[in-house]
């Protein structure tokens, strides 16, 4: 009964007139062809964005938001279209960049010889895969919040793994990639990255593929009973996000030439991933790298200043966000109720 | 033989500490289903309360405890009122998400007022009797003491008295509960008001034996889930065994790993945890609600 | 199919765009100098440093710039500036805050160097944080020269441009073990956090008792931000060692003490690498602290002078009256890498870095903080650890002997006897 009230008042609020709201029209280009021809020419003019002669650091930072934009669109098809909010997502970032760690140093065991950053780099992105397949076997299976804290649990375990596996790992003391950077190498390595990720989400999202994770999601018994292999899909989309994650990590270690325990399992990282894609608008495609590159600029331009104040202000966002603006930017700009993160909360809140 | 009994004695002392700090979640969960992640943050206030007062006014921090419980049974109480009763009937999920905003909120709170430098409460008693070539730490020992006694008295609130029969009612079946003319709201806010005083009174009491820093809340969090999970929710005798079971299991492993025992120690719970969930989403031994509550 | 065939095609027409366009890199453009030396009728030497304000370095970020900024107000106000030749120079030092994120930093050292063109750096505050800005620097070819960096394996890649003037984590419990080993001790257990500064200490120490013939008897080792280390203890406790040899952070020391008292664990002599030079140590744990032994980077009771600054005590005054509190030791080592930077440069008579690379590669002075002369790792090797011993609430400087100003107290009284 408590569960039926509570439908009705998502709904009503779902239904509540949108500040300013989109013309419909509009907003279903943007989900369709028009959408990717607008993104197909973002990406061409970020790829020329080097020939206008910037600095190195403006290539860094480019680099750096095409990071969070491919882990906030990776943190989004699994939690925001899947439905299964992933709590300990960053373990695939840390597990993508300890295998570039250890491939690249050959490890304090010197168990291979040493790989280049093109050979370990997909690697990686494989390595964080079969994880997901591992341990996604088992927690996919959970409902709801037990999933979300079975991956935050395996998060921080496996953190404490890193730190005990000395020989392989460096245990705490960690690993020290060579220094070879190449600003405008990252910047299009990681444009390229970002590209085809987007790219992914967006053809899943018009693909049967997607709609069957949409339906997992809004459904997952009826989907089962329609006959889709939910265990399948969950999984598929498990290891495809965890697969770029884990390459965006390898990535990572590459470009900070130095990893340990603490500073590649970082919950924090989960964090903004969550945050990016609430912002942006859970489940879409253009939401969470939009809130990716708004959360960047926040925190870079304002909350930087404000004497570490930042993170007290985040924390107060999430909550914030979650009671007031629950269907992200393009949701509440647009109105689009069938993504939104009211009902996609409602959805899997069932399985409580 | 000694380093066995010896070992043995160090996992109970810890594992009474842990019952007691796991109470207040497992409750709170138990009763409104919402899984709190700012948990281990109101441990921390708790123990910068018992810092706060030992430094001001040279308060001990088991004296102190007259004054943290009532206080942070306020905090609950106006927490529940102001932000947990909008979305206790809400999906799982936004519990979730608000909690772990108000957890992240909290932690770099503390930050910004106390550093990041890690405080200590200096008590003089700070010493350890021996008994039967066992060595007792007397800090532990108390709190050891005072956490059995908390849990005692807490299982007969639950079970004797009027608000604590609401309170089980409520966790039991809130339709009912409320036909029977069960204020709901009400019940919830002094649950969470006992659970946080709770909580934070663990926070004070753990104050003498380890370091109060602002990123101390999150072990705990996951600590209790592990906890909650082995012994099922809001049940008092569960939280007393599910905190032995780790205590033990991390203490035994600290003693008998040569060279990185204490650090596999400090991974088993979440090892637990992780094996626990697949295993046993609903915790081993059910609990103070039913296995698939208000199912549809 | 037809779709599917289509969005495929359009993928690989993207990915070939990308492609061409990285085929032909054009290199990065780096933006002018803020402030062209030479149009101004005065010299000026830019300095960069990206130095924690926020986050969780912030404390002894705050030393690290209040050590920095008393070596520029004397070096501009004082001093004249720096000597280059037949000309001064004065200093111009760009701070930013690191936030204590590896990310920030490097972006920061980053701009320092492309955007901010400066001269030279000065290190972050942390072995952390060292590892990702000293790797830009080392791209870059500009020296960075730091004092708050021990780790050894920032010192084990190979790198050309990076300096530090503060001892290396391997020797910093030297003086100490081998005092205690000529008053007898014998046996002895280390226990370290598992971080890259704490494991480089403890290699050191082992290596340092095989050394000086003390038998190690166990180690262990344990995660950061551990809350207790009542495991460690009483498996120590059953070693019956001599010497207990342990640390990583400050709070590490409380917590080693008060478990050691707890479980009646009473080793002759407790060795922290990190708190006991600390005042707050004697604050938080009272009297418990009597007998601690643990190493320093600098007291200002140590007998050291300078040209420049005089005295280590005549330098703490001076710092006290700049900034209203005595210095830390990461804010003595914070000025010092300042300082030999300001020698290494007049020595050079040239801001040409391969000629002041040269320069610090060869220095060999004595300052207010110590000797300072790097080894081919950019080491300053040659400088011992001091080590003190908390004695009746005050901190005694008990080694080495030509700073010593108190005799080491060896055996502690077991806890019982206090």
């Amino acid at each position: 009964m408590a569960t039926e009230r509570n439908q009705k008042e998502n709904e009503a609020r779902v239904k509540r007139k949108p500040l300013i709201s989109i013309p419909a029209p509009v907003d279903s280009l943007l989900a369709g062809w028009a959408g990717l021809a607008l993104w197909l020419l973002l990406l061409l003019l970020l790829a020329l964005y080097p020939y206008t002669g910037v600095s190195s650091v403006a290539l860094f930072v480019g680099s750096q938001i095409f990071v969070l934009v491919t882990l906030a669109s990776n943190w989004n098809l699994i939690g925001g279209m899947t439905g299964y909010v992933d709590f300990g997502h960053a373990v695939f970032f840390g597990i993508g960049a300890y295998i570039m760690g250890i491939l690249v140093t050959g490890s304090p065991l010197l168990i291979s010889p040493e790989w280049g950053f093109w050979q370990a780099l997909p690697a990686s992105g494989v390595a964080a895969a079969l994880f997901a397949l591992l341990i996604g076997l088992p927690t996919l299976r959970l409902k709801g919040p037990y999933f979300s804290i079975a991956m935050l649990g395996t998060l921080v375990a496996m953190r404490e793994v890193a730190r005990v596996l000395r020989p392989i790992t460096g245990g705490g003391v960690g690993l020290n990639l060579p220094p070879l950077l190449n600003r405008l190498g990252d910047y299009y390595l990681m444009l390229a990255v970002m590209g085809l990720v987007v790219s992914i989400i967006w053809w899943i999202q018009r693909s049967e593929f997607g709609q069957s994770l949409i339906a997992i999601r809004e459904d997952e018994i009826g989907a089962e009973m329609r006959g889709i292999n939910t265990t399948l899909h969950k999984i598929v989309a498990f290891m495809i996000a965890a697969f770029f994650t884990g390459t965006v990590g390898g990535f990572w270690a590459w470009q900070n030439t130095y990893i340990d325990p603490d500073v590649v399992f970082v919950e924090a990282r989960t964090v903004e991933m969550v945050m990016m894609s609430m912002l942006g608008g859970l489940g879409t495609v253009w939401g969470p790298p939009l809130g990716a590159v708004v959360i960047y600029f926040l925190q870079d331009l304002l909350w930087g200043s404000l004497f570490g104040v930042h993170l007290v202000a985040l924390g107060v966002l999430l909550v914030v966000i979650v009671l007031f603006m629950p269907e992200g930017i393009l949701g509440t700009l647009g109105d689009r109720s069938s993504t939104s993160l009211g009902r996609l909360l409602s959805r899997v809140g069932r399985s409580k | 033989m000694d380093q066995l009994l010896q070992a043995l004695v160090s996992g109970l002392l810890l594992g009474g500490f842990y019952a007691v700090m796991v109470l207040g979640f497992s409750v709170i969960w138990g009763v409104m289903g919402v899984i709190n992640l700012a948990h281990g943050e109101f441990l921390m206030i708790g123990a910068y309360l018992a810092w706060g007062l030992s430094r001001l006014f040279g308060l001990d921090p088991f004296a102190s405890l007259a004054l943290i419980v009532p206080l942070m049974f306020l905090v609950g109480y106006l927490l529940q009122i102001v932000l947990i009763n909008r979305i206790v009937e809400r999906p799982h999920l936004m519990t979730l998400l608000v909690t772990f905003g108000v957890s992240i909120a909290l932690a770099n709170l503390f930050k910004i007022l106390f550093d990041a430098d890690p405080r200590n409460v200096a008590v003089a008693y700070n010493g350890s009797l021996q008994l039967a070539g066992v060595t007792f730490p007397i800090v532990k020992t108390i709190i050891f003491g005072a956490a059995l006694l908390i849990m005692v008295c807490l299982h007969l609130f639950l079970q004797r008295s009027r608000l604590g029969k609401s309170i089980r009612a409520a966790a039991q079946n809130k339709t009912a509960a409320r036909i029977v003319g069960v204020d709901i709201n009400r019940v919830y806010a002094i649950t969470a008001g006992i659970c946080i005083a709770l909580t934070a009174a663990a926070g004070a009491m753990l104050s003498p034996t380890q370091a109060i820093f602002p990123f101390m809340g999150p072990p705990f969090t996951l600590k209790a889930v592990t906890i909650t999970a082995l012994g099922g929710l809001g049940r008092i005798p569960g939280a007393l065994m599910g905190g032995m079971v780790l205590g033990i299991t991390e203490i035994f492993v600290s003693t008998y790993v040569a060279g990185i025992g204490t650090n596999l120690g400090v991974a088993t719970s979440f090892v637990l945890l992780v094996l626990i969930l697949i295993v046993r989403p609903q915790g081993i031994m059910g609990g103070l609600r039913p296995l698939e509550p208000e199912a549809e | 199919m037809r779709h599917f065939l289509l969005q495929i095609s359009l993928l690989l027409v993207v990915s070939l765009v990308l492609t061409s366009c990285s085929l032909a890199p054009p290199a990065p453009v780096d933006e002018p100098a803020p402030a062209s030396a030479d149009t101004d009728a005065e010299k000026i030497i830019y300095l960069g440093a990206a130095v924690s304000e926020t986050g969780r370095f912030s404390r002894e970020g705050k030393d690290t710039r209040q050590g920095y900024g008393l070596w520029l107000d004397w070096v501009n106000n004082e001093y004249g500036g720096i000597k280059v030749g037949d000309e001064r120079y004065k200093v111009e030092l760009i701070m930013y805050d690191d936030e204590g994120d590896p990310d920030t930093a490097a972006r920061l050292v980053e701009k320092l160097i492309n955007e901010d063109r400066v001269d030279f750096l000065l290190g972050p505050y942390s072995s952390f944080l060292t590892q990702s800005a000293s790797a830009i620097a080392e791209k870059y070819g500009k020296i960075m020269i730091e004092g708050n960096g021990a780790a050894q394996p920032l010192f084990e890649r190979g790198f050309q441009n990076l300096f530090a003037v503060l001892t290396p984590a391997l020797n910093y419990t030297r003086s100490a073990l081998q005092l205690l080993a000529e008053k007898g001790a014998e046996t002895v257990v280390i226990a370290y956090e598992d971080t890259a500064f704490p494991t480089s200490v403890a290699d050191g120490a082992q290596s340092w008792a095989a050394e000086y013939g003390l038998e190690v008897l166990g180690v262990e080792t344990y995660p950061v931000n551990v809350a207790d280390v009542s495991g460690i203890m009483s498996k120590f406790k059953e070693l019956e060692p001599d010497i207990f040899v342990g640390g990583g952070h400050f709070n590490d020391a409380v917590l080693f003490i008060r478990a050691a008292k707890e479980l009646d664990f009473n080793p002759k002599a407790m060795v922290i690498t990190v708190g006991p030079s600390n005042p707050k140590l004697i604050e938080e744990v009272g009297a418990d602290s009597e007998y601690v032994i643990g190493p320093t980077q600098w007291e200002a009771s140590m007998s050291y002078a300078d040209d420049y600054f005089g005295t280590a005590a005549e330098y703490a005054a001076r710092y006290e009256k700049l900034w209203g509190e005595p210095p830390t030791y990461q804010a003595a080592e914070s000025t010092a890498t300042a300082l030999a930077l300001h020698i290494a440069i007049e020595q050079a008579a040239s801001l040409d870095t391969d000629a002041v690379r040269t320069a610090l590669r060869n220095l060999d002075v004595v300052t207010f903080y110590g000797p300072i002369n790097f080894d081919e790792k950019g080491r300053n090797a040659g400088k011992p650890m001091g080590a003190i011993q908390i004695q009746n609430g005050e901190i005694l400087v008990v080694a080495p002997t030509n700073a010593a100003v108190a005799d080491l107290n060896y055996p502690a009284p077991p806890w019982k006897d206090r």
